[in-house]
């Protein structure tokens, strides 16, 4: 009987009408992230097994684009690319931010004008971002290397004109846009750890690096935890300061996932190649971000 | 927040071509249909996409004239940044019919368009209007599998630039009408001297690559498609050896920073500079502005051994019909227009270079204000090698080609290398 009276004329359950209003709420999200989001991706992952022009009737290739990307040398080089380019962004851009927090937790005069200084980048345009860096990175009168000729370096790097040093310098930009947010997150962390726990080792006789390790370090790791998969997701698929500061080059030496898609996509107008380039990067993130996911299980204390 | 930044960094991008597709809609020649029932015959709008209008005037100026003999066509310019223009064009040819006229900024993608079926063949109403195809520099070269894709409109090929001044100061004598490069090499190092920021450059190379490879495929006999690139290494072999005697600027000094060839010309510090002729008219232009003092003036491009004085490298821009107009015959009256006798004489008096030219158009090209004297002599050709081909690789070939320049260029590369490198790869490209 009880049931009975939960339903309305119409037969709909009580709960569906309560969870209508919910799903009506979130509605002008859900709309946005259909059309922008969920069937473009469907839609690449068809193109990914097609051959399309952009016009004519798609026709079906089942997996010649994977297969022809896969012969293809800059592909399998911007492969290695990216990941040389995110593993040292990852763990430079993390020794960074903590550093930085850390300094920047301690009372020390102007702390705010230093937190505000060290997080301008961040919001800084890229485009000046890269502007900036080009003429700083300047081989033969950029400053960078004017001042390593000052230290005694006879021979410094060419930086974005040459194919050894181009990754590293743009792995350097990119840290230093990313420490100031990532800075702030860590500061969050710092400030979410109970000082009587200092105090308490440290009537132990705690020090230092002790302090450092046994108690900031492992309370800090849901923060590290989201600083490192933030970066991986972010250095992956970095595009923008790529293109701004040498569009792949030279050469081919800093082409790199995003660009060769961009490149396939919207120079040789190959939508099928470009689309199969895009899901190999998607499995790649997406196998990394679920392995982070177990890590976090293990590694995580708290 | 997670799940949404993976999936979006996959997938940004065609998101961003969907949305364009479905976006792009909107330019649409909605009032074709219109009618004028007034005047008794009925009133067509034709879709014009162009690019950067406001540095373009001679655009508008063709269109009004057109509408004043035609005025029961209205023409419906859409304006659009140059460098976004020819994805826009693309998107609105995939479309289908978005636009009715075809003005084909990178005139190798005609290639492409028609390969697509997108672009109507021009062949019947040229024969039914007895179009002078005579006239047309490089009319042939936009005839792809016997169907004329396209109608050129605007010609520019590369002159050789140079500083009066400096010359005077070197008392060194003019470049001539008829130079080989050997030459060119020579003059530039007795032109060069200072040091530092005062140090005046005899000559100077853009970082295109086409700055270094026309040279090579100016006697007609390659093209930028190879496969086989050796024919090019004299002129890597040039720019490197000026490269090395500092003679022109650094290549990585120009890319680094980012520096551009009318500007190093306009601050007086280069004597001479191999450039396509759009630079003819921003010279004018920045000159009757006052931004420029330089005393210039342009002769013929060096040629090389054995070649005739007066063949150049160019380029030609072209106009086309969407195959998928509703008003064609409309479009065909347009294109006739701009690309024909009164079109080039609008094109001519803002300094442009149309394709259709008889006897007379040099003469009147030269007539411009602030033509510097003996240009007409200069502007004379032979002939005109397209830089790229219209064919459906050219771009990707082109990318190609860019990406192993730069490489020889700041000598990550051997010339040997880096050409057989662009042969591979040219291969690679032709089979995929």
């Amino acid at each position: 009987m009880k049931r009975k009276s939960n339903k309305t004329s119409r037969g709909m359950t009580l709960t569906f009408r309560q969870n209508l209003i919910g799903y009506s709420f979130i509605l002008p999200n859900l709309i946005g992230f259909l059309i922008f989001i969920f069937i473009p991706v469907i839609f690449s992952l068809i193109l990914s097994f097609s051959r399309w022009d952009g016009f004519n009737p798609m026709e079906f290739a089942g997996l010649q684009n994977f297969i022809d990307i896969f012969h293809d040398e800059v592909f399998v080089g911007a492969i290695w690319k990216t990941a040389y380019f995110s593993f040292f962004t990852v763990i430079l851009s993390m020794a960074a931010s903590l550093g930085l927090a850390l300094l920047l937790n301690q009372k020390i005069k102007a702390r705010g004008f230093f937190r505000c200084a060290l997080f301008f980048p961040y919001v800084a345009s890229i485009v000046a971002v890269s502007v900036v860096f080009n003429a700083m990175l300047q081989p033969d009168y950029g400053p960078v290397n004017e001042f390593l000729k000052f230290i005694g370096v006879s021979n410094p790097p060419g930086w974005l004109a040459s194919t050894t040093w181009v990754i590293p310098g743009l792995i350097i930009v990119n840290v230093w846009r990313n420490m100031g947010y990532f800075m702030i997150i860590y500061l969050a962390g710092l400030q979410n750890i109970d000082q009587s726990l200092y105090e308490a080792a440290e009537i132990d006789g705690a020090k230092g690096w002790a302090l450092f390790s046994r108690i900031t370090w492992p309370l800090l790791s849901p923060s590290t935890f989201f600083v490192v998969m933030m970066l991986v997701i972010n250095s992956f698929k970095v595009f923008d300061l790529v293109y701004l500061m040498t569009q792949g080059g030279p050469g081919n030496a800093s082409t790199m996932l995003s660009q060769y898609i961009y490149n396939k996509a919207f120079i040789s107008w190959d939508y099928g190649k470009a689309s199969a380039a895009a899901m190999i990067l998607f499995i790649i993130v997406g196998l990394l971000t679920a392995f982070q996911f177990q890590a976090e299980k293990k590694l995580v204390n708290y | 927040m997670r799940k949404k930044t993976v999936k979006s960094i996959a997938l940004g991008l065609t998101a961003v071509t969907l949305a364009a597709t479905v976006l792009s809609g909107c330019g649409s020649s909605k009032d074709s249909a219109e009618s004028g029932k007034n005047g008794g015959e009925e009133e067509v709008t034709l879709t014009f996409p162009v690019w950067d209008l406001a540095t373009n005037g001679y655009l508008k100026n063709i269109v009004d004239g057109f509408q004043k003999e035609h005025p029961n066509i209205k023409i419906n310019m859409v304006d659009t940044a140059g460098s976004e223009y020819m994805n826009k064009l693309t998107i609105m040819l995939n479309g289908g019919t978005d636009c009715d006229i075809v003005y084909v900024k990178d005139p190798d993608t005609t290639a492409s368009y028609m390969k697509k079926g997108q672009l109507e063949d021009l062949t019947s109403y040229i024969e039914k209007d007895g179009i002078d195809t005579s006239k047309y520099i490089s009319y042939d070269s936009f005839n792809l599998e016997g169907k004329q894709a396209a109608l050129p409109f605007k010609t520019d090929y590369y002159v050789l630039f140079y500083n009066k001044d400096i010359f005077d100061d070197a008392g060194v004598q003019y470049p001539s009408n008829d130079m080989t490069w050997t030459e060119w090499e020579e003059m530039c190092s007795k032109l060069t001297s200072g040091e530092g920021a005062n140090k005046i450059y005899g000559g100077f190379l853009h970082t295109w690559q086409a700055c270094v490879q026309n040279w090579a495929i100016q006697d007609g006999k390659n093209t930028i498609l190879g496969p086989d690139y050796t024919f090019m290494k004299p002129y890597y072999e040039m720019a490197l050896r000026m490269q090395d005697a500092g003679t022109i600027m650094d290549y990585s000094t120009l890319k680094t920073g980012n520096i551009a060839y009318a500007s190093v010309f306009q601050q007086g510090t280069v004597a001479t500079v191999p450039m396509g002729t759009w630079l003819v008219q921003q010279m004018i232009a920045k000159k009757a502005a006052g931004e420029t003092d330089v005393n210039w003036g342009i002769a013929t491009i060096p040629h090389p051994d054995g070649v005739e004085a007066g063949s150049t490298v160019g380029s030609t821009t072209p106009m086309a019909i969407n195959a998928n107009s509703k008003y064609k015959e409309e479009a065909w009256e347009f294109i006739k227009y701009a690309c024909g006798e009164k079109g080039s004489s609008y094109l001519i008096s803002a300094g442009g270079f149309p394709s259709y030219q008889d006897d007379t158009t040099i003469g009147e090209i030269c007539k411009a204000d602030g033509m510097p004297e003996g240009a007409a002599e200069a502007l004379q050709t032979t002939s005109i090698v397209l830089d790229r081909p219209i064919n459906i690789n050219s771009a990707e070939v082109n990318q190609m080609l860019g990406e192993e320049h730069s490489l020889i260029m700041i000598k990550e590369k051997s010339i040997d290398d880096g050409l057989k490198e662009m042969g591979e790869r040219a291969k690679e490209i032709e089979n995929s």
